[in-house]
This record gives C-alpha cells, sequence and structure tokens, in this order.
C-alpha cells in the first residue's frame, strides 16, 4: 500500500510502538496451540498411548496415573487416548461448519451493502427471521428432522450461520460506501463488482474473519454440545462433548473422565480466540 | 422518532409470517407420525384416522397452515400429546422459568462486563487488561454444559450452597435456585459483551471528540459518562439484543444440566417425544419473545444515536 497517486482505501495505522510489540506474542500463541492441535488431530495414533475403543475392566475409573495420565473411564478406556482421537472430530467440526457460512454470507453481505436499497430491505427481514430462532433451538431442531450426526449438523449450521457474516459485511460495507475512497472509486469510472469486491471488501472483510475465528469456537462449542445431548457425534466414537456426557455421572468420583476433555475444548477454543485477536490487531484497517 | 417506532412494529409483521411459516414447515418434517406417537406402535388404523381427524392432518396443507395461523391469533394451541395439558397452559407455565433465567443471566454477564471491559480499556495492554482479557477467553471458551457441570459439582454437590437442580417456591427461592444456572449461562455472554465493549471504548476515547472534550478540560469522569459510556453502549446493545437468541439456546442445555422446569428443557423433551403441538407452540413464542426483544434493543438504540433512525 505505498502507491499513493491513486485514490486509495485507508492504510493501516501501525503507529503505536506498545501493540506492534504485543501484537505477534498473541497471534504466535495462538499459532502454536492450533498447530500443535492440528499435528495431534492429523496424527492421532502417533500420539495416543492406546487404543481409544479399547476396554479394559481390569482397569476401570483409575485416577490419573503415570500409566493412565487423565485416568481411565468406567469401560477402562484410556481417557488420554479418547481425547487425541476426538480431536480429529472436533477440529473438523470447526472447520466444516463454518467455512460454508463464511464464504456465502461474506460475499452476499458485500452485494447486499452494496447494493442497499430493496435489497437491503429484503435481506434485513431475512435475517430478522433466522435470528429470531434462537440458533441452538433451531439446529437442534433441524438435526431432529434430518436425524442426529455430524453431516446433518453442518448442514443445519450452514443453513443458519451464513446470516451472522453476511450481516456483519453488510453493515461495514454501508459504512465504507459512503468514504471518500469509494466516491473517488465510482468517479474514477471502476464498476461496481471492482469497488465492491476490490476496495469495500478488504476493508469491510476484518470482523467477519475475526468472527469467523469466534465462530469455529464457537462450532467446537455447538458439535460437543449436540454431541452432549446426544445428536452429534454418536458414541462410542470419542468426541470431547460425547465423553463429557459419559462422564457426568461420575462428576463427584472420577471427575477426570469429563474434565479432561472439557480442557481439550478451553484450549482449543482459545486457540481460536487468540489467533482471531491477533488476526484482529494485524488487519486493523481503521482507527 | 414516532415515525421509526411505527415503521420498526410493522417489520415485525412480516419477521412472525415468515417465523409462522418455518415453524409450520419445520414441524411437518419432524420424523414420525402424532398419531402413531400417541397411540404407540401397535395402533390401529381407525385410532390413527380418528387422532389424524382430530389434529387436523387428514386436511389439505393450505387448509392446515389457516388453522394454524388462527390457532395462535386465538390463543387456542391444541394439547400436548405427551403431558395431556393445554400447549398455551404448558408455555404459560414454563416460560417465564426460562425468562427468569435469561433476565437473571443478562443482568449478571453486564455487571461482570461493564466494570471489567473499562478497566481493561483504561489499563490498554497492561496487567490488569492481559488478566481481564485472559480470563474472559478462557469463560468464552468453555461449554455451557461444562461449566453448568462443574459449578453444579462444586458449589452444588461438594458445598451444597446451592441446590443442585429444580426451581423451588416462591419468588426468592426461585432466584436462588437459578442463580447458579444464571451464572453458567451468564459467562460466555459477558465475555462477548466484554470483548465487544472494551474495543468500543478503546475506539471511542482515540476519537477526536473525547481528544477535544480533554484538551477544553473537562473532568475525566464527565467524559467517561457522558462521552464514552453512551457511545460505547450502543454497540453492545446490538450485540446484546443479537445474544438473546444465543443465551435462550444456551437456557436449553442450562436447564437440561440443573434440571429446571423450564421452555428448553420441555423443548428437549418435547423434540424427543415429538411432541409437535409443543414444539411448534414453544418455537413461535420463543421466536416471539426474541422479535420483541429487537425491537426493544433497536429502540434503545435509536433513542442513544439518533442518526439510527435514519
Amino acid at each position: 500500500m505505498t502507491d499513493t497517486a491513486r485514490p486509495e482505501t485507508p492504510v493501516p495505522s501501525r503507529g503505536r510502538a506498545g501493540l506492534l510489540s504485543r501484537l505477534p506474542r498473541t497471534f504466535m500463541f495462538g499459532v502454536l496451540i492450533l498447530g500443535t492441535l492440528v499435528l495431534i488431530a492429523i496424527f492421532p495414533e502417533f500420539f495416543a498411548p492406546y487404543d481409544p475403543l479399547a476396554f479394559d475392566y481390569s482397569a476401570v475409573l483409575q485416577p490419573p496415573s503415570a500409566a493412565h495420565p487423565f485416568g481411565t473411564d468406567n469401560f477402562g478406556r484410556d481417557v488420554l487416548s479418547r481425547v487425541i482421537h476426538a480431536s480429529t472430530i472436533n477440529l473438523q467440526i470447526a472447520i466444516f461448519a463454518t467455512i460454508t457460512p463464511f464464504v456465502f454470507g461474506t460475499l452476499l453481505g458485500a452485494v447486499v451493502g452494496y447494493v442497499g436499497g430493496i435489497a437491503e430491505t429484503i435481506f434485513g427481514r431475512v435475517v430478522d427471521a433466522v435470528i429470531t430462532f434462537p440458533f441452538l433451538v433451531l439446529v437442534i431442531a433441524i438435526v431432529s428432522v434430518l436425524g442426529p450426526g455430524l453431516v446433518n449438523m453442518y448442514i443445519a449450521v450452514g443453513l443458519v450461520g451464513w446470516v451472522f457474516y453476511a450481516r456483519i459485511i453488510a453493515a461495514e460495507v454501508k459504512v465504507q460506501k459512503r468514504l471518500d475512497y469509494a466516491d473517488a472509486g465510482r468517479a474514477m469510472g471502476y464498476t461496481h463488482t471492482r469497488i465492491v469486491f476490490r476496495h469495500l471488501l478488504p476493508n469491510s472483510v476484518t470482523p467477519a474473519i475475526v468472527y469467523w475465528m469466534t465462530d469455529m469456537a464457537l462450532a467446537i462449542l455447538l458439535g460437543s454440545s449436540l454431541g452432549y445431548l446426544g445428536l452429534g457425534a454418536q458414541p462410542p466414537a470419542a468426541e470431547w462433548g460425547v465423553q463429557i456426557a459419559e462422564g457426568k455421572n461420575f462428576m463427584a468420583t472420577a471427575w477426570w473422565i469429563s474434565v479432561f476433555p472439557g480442557i481439550a475444548i478451553v484450549i482449543t477454543g482459545l486457540g481460536f480466540s487468540l489467533l482471531g485477536d491477533g488476526l484482529a490487531d494485524l488487519l486493523r484497517t481503521r482507527k | 422518532m414516532p415515525e421509526f417506532i411505527a415503521r420498526r412494529l410493522l417489520q415485525l409483521i412480516p419477521t412472525l409470517i415468515f417465523i409462522l411459516v418455518v415453524v409450520f414447515a419445520l414441524v411437518r418434517l419432524l420424523p414420525g407420525d402424532p398419531a402413531s406417537a400417541i397411540l404407540g406402535d401397535r395402533a390401529i388404523d381407525a385410532d390413527v384416522e380418528r387422532i389424524n381427524r382430530e389434529l387436523g392432518l387428514d386436511k389439505p396443507i393450505p387448509v392446515q397452515f389457516w388453522v394454524f395461523v388462527k390457532s395462535f391469533a386465538t390463543g387456542n394451541l391444541g394439547n400436548s400429546i405427551t403431558l395431556k395439558l393445554p400447549v398455551s397452559q404448558l408455555i404459560a407455565d414454563r416460560l417465564p422459568i426460562t425468562m427468569l433465567l435469561t433476565f437473571m443471566a443478562a443482568v449478571i454477564s453486564l455487571l461482570m462486563a461493564v466494570p471489567l471491559a473499562f478497566v481493561a480499556a483504561l489499563k490498554r495492554d497492561r496487567p490488569p487488561d492481559s488478566i481481564i482479557r485472559g480470563g474472559f477467553q478462557v469463560g468464552l471458551s468453555m461449554p455451557v454444559f461444562y461449566v453448568g457441570l462443574i459449578l453444579l459439582t462444586i458449589f452444588g454437590a461438594k458445598l451444597r450452597w446451592f441446590p443442585v437442580g429444580g426451581y423451588g417456591d416462591g419468588f426468592l427461592d426461585h432466584v436462588y435456585h437459578l442463580f447458579l444456572p444464571a451464572v453458567t449461562l451468564a459467562l460466555s455472554l459477558s465475555a462477548i459483551l466484554m470483548r465487544n465493549l472494551r474495543a468500543a471504548i478503546i475506539g471511542v476515547l482515540d476519537a477526536d471528540y473525547v481528544s477535544f472534550a480533554q484538551s477544553k478540560g473537562l473532568a475525566t469522569r464527565l467524559i467517561l459518562y457522558r462521552h464514552i459510556l453512551r457511545n460505547a453502549l450502543i454497540s453492545t446493545l446490538a450485540l446484546f439484543g443479537l445474544s438473546i437468541g444465543t443465551l435462550l439456546g444456551g437456557a436449553v442445555i442450562t436447564e437440561t444440566v440443573f434440571a429446571i422446569p423450564g421452555a428448553g428443557r420441555l423443548m428437549v423433551d418435547s423434540i424427543y417425544g415429538r411432541d409437535y403441538p409443543v414444539v411448534q407452540g414453544l418455537t413461535v413464542a420463543l421466536a416471539v419473545l426474541v422479535s420483541v426483544t429487537f425491537l426493544l434493543t433497536d429502540l434503545l438504540q435509536a433513542w442513544l444515536d439518533p442518526r439510527m433512525t435514519k
């Protein structure tokens, strides 16, 4: 962004020295957490000490020890191995449940925000209607129509989730299109497509990307919630929500069955949040 | 402003129609037919026909939809299949519990978010900011059912400070029973609000009119209340309105974890039990509740920022 001859989009101000020195840490920490997780999720067999599905009735409900760092559950299955193998499913949920809504919602939102008028009015009604249904209730209802399982969960989330991205982008584009650089672009005779996708969208997409990171964390929460209710991943498959549900009746006596999968969820969510925050700082183009 | 209110009220109408259409369609797509859900697997055809006639399921779809709309207009929503009670009575019994729970959660989350957001924004990038943001980031990453399970085990089962479930008798007892669930529900919302409010406050802090107010020599506290809080609250309000749906969704899980006989619990039970008059009545009731909340937050926002009415 060094050429200044053309009408230019607002240049990010990166003047604050404190910000700059703090920035890479948040971001790198997020990258570190998620990088490790992705590695574990791709090669779970390499990291897991036991078979996640193998019953061992000689080692039932054992507290954490050297042999079983996270203890064993009521079937004698190694909790650590189950947590490790579950990461594959849970990271899949984070990505598959959010990518379609992000792409579709962002593009549609940009067009709606730019065109305005009747498109905005219609979109506004659709958004109002979709978001008036409590998200989880709607997803549970759709999943119960389609049947429990992960693919049906992706469909249910996709049907609803795009609205949030579209709403964010539409609002941003609506602000951006009134700024001088958009007028200048129009005065220069740029096509609408070029103004929207080359100039307005890059300046509006930051909140949507940041929201995407949050949304991946939310997708893991949603996936595990459905798993907990018995509507998501199906036992005996290891999934963090399913594991927490399996251990809930043992909370007072064998806390490790539920607590460790929960910590895994928190760490993953933290990774996405840190990454989102880091990205927000990196990509900040205003203020 | 009156024109804006009128317009916003008018916008409710297509939203309500859309809600009715979606719920009508969704419920008819639910697996399993209501007649066999009522009668069990060994139902004879004559009985199935009788039930279908009673429920109006033998009529053409447009007629069914008309009957459906009329039932909501009159408040006569039919009877629950499993609980044998009028749906309107069930909603009147259960929904206030969920409303109290979400209201308490909303208040608790604001009480947590606003002061902490100010501290974090004013001490930006210094240790208090990092600690607050770190803490809330962890809160944001915790699933509602996990937080609930842990609070329930520690404060309910082990320490016995709070009941492990149920709803109690009398208003104060209700509040006491709902306290742990409300904290559970409030945690993630307060994290979202805090994050947004902190960013908004920082944005306002950097704005020219705040520098101007400072250069005029206005007291910092006056600037905080008159200029910063008002402007920062506007975007938070929008987020708050948007979060009501999430909050009600969270209530479904919280009520399941804490065994609270609210609308969320009723919803889950009804979906499992294929109790479709309850599912449709409750979904519409929840959606209406959310749209009314949107309306209120929109009006509040317009009052705080008159530019919104344009």
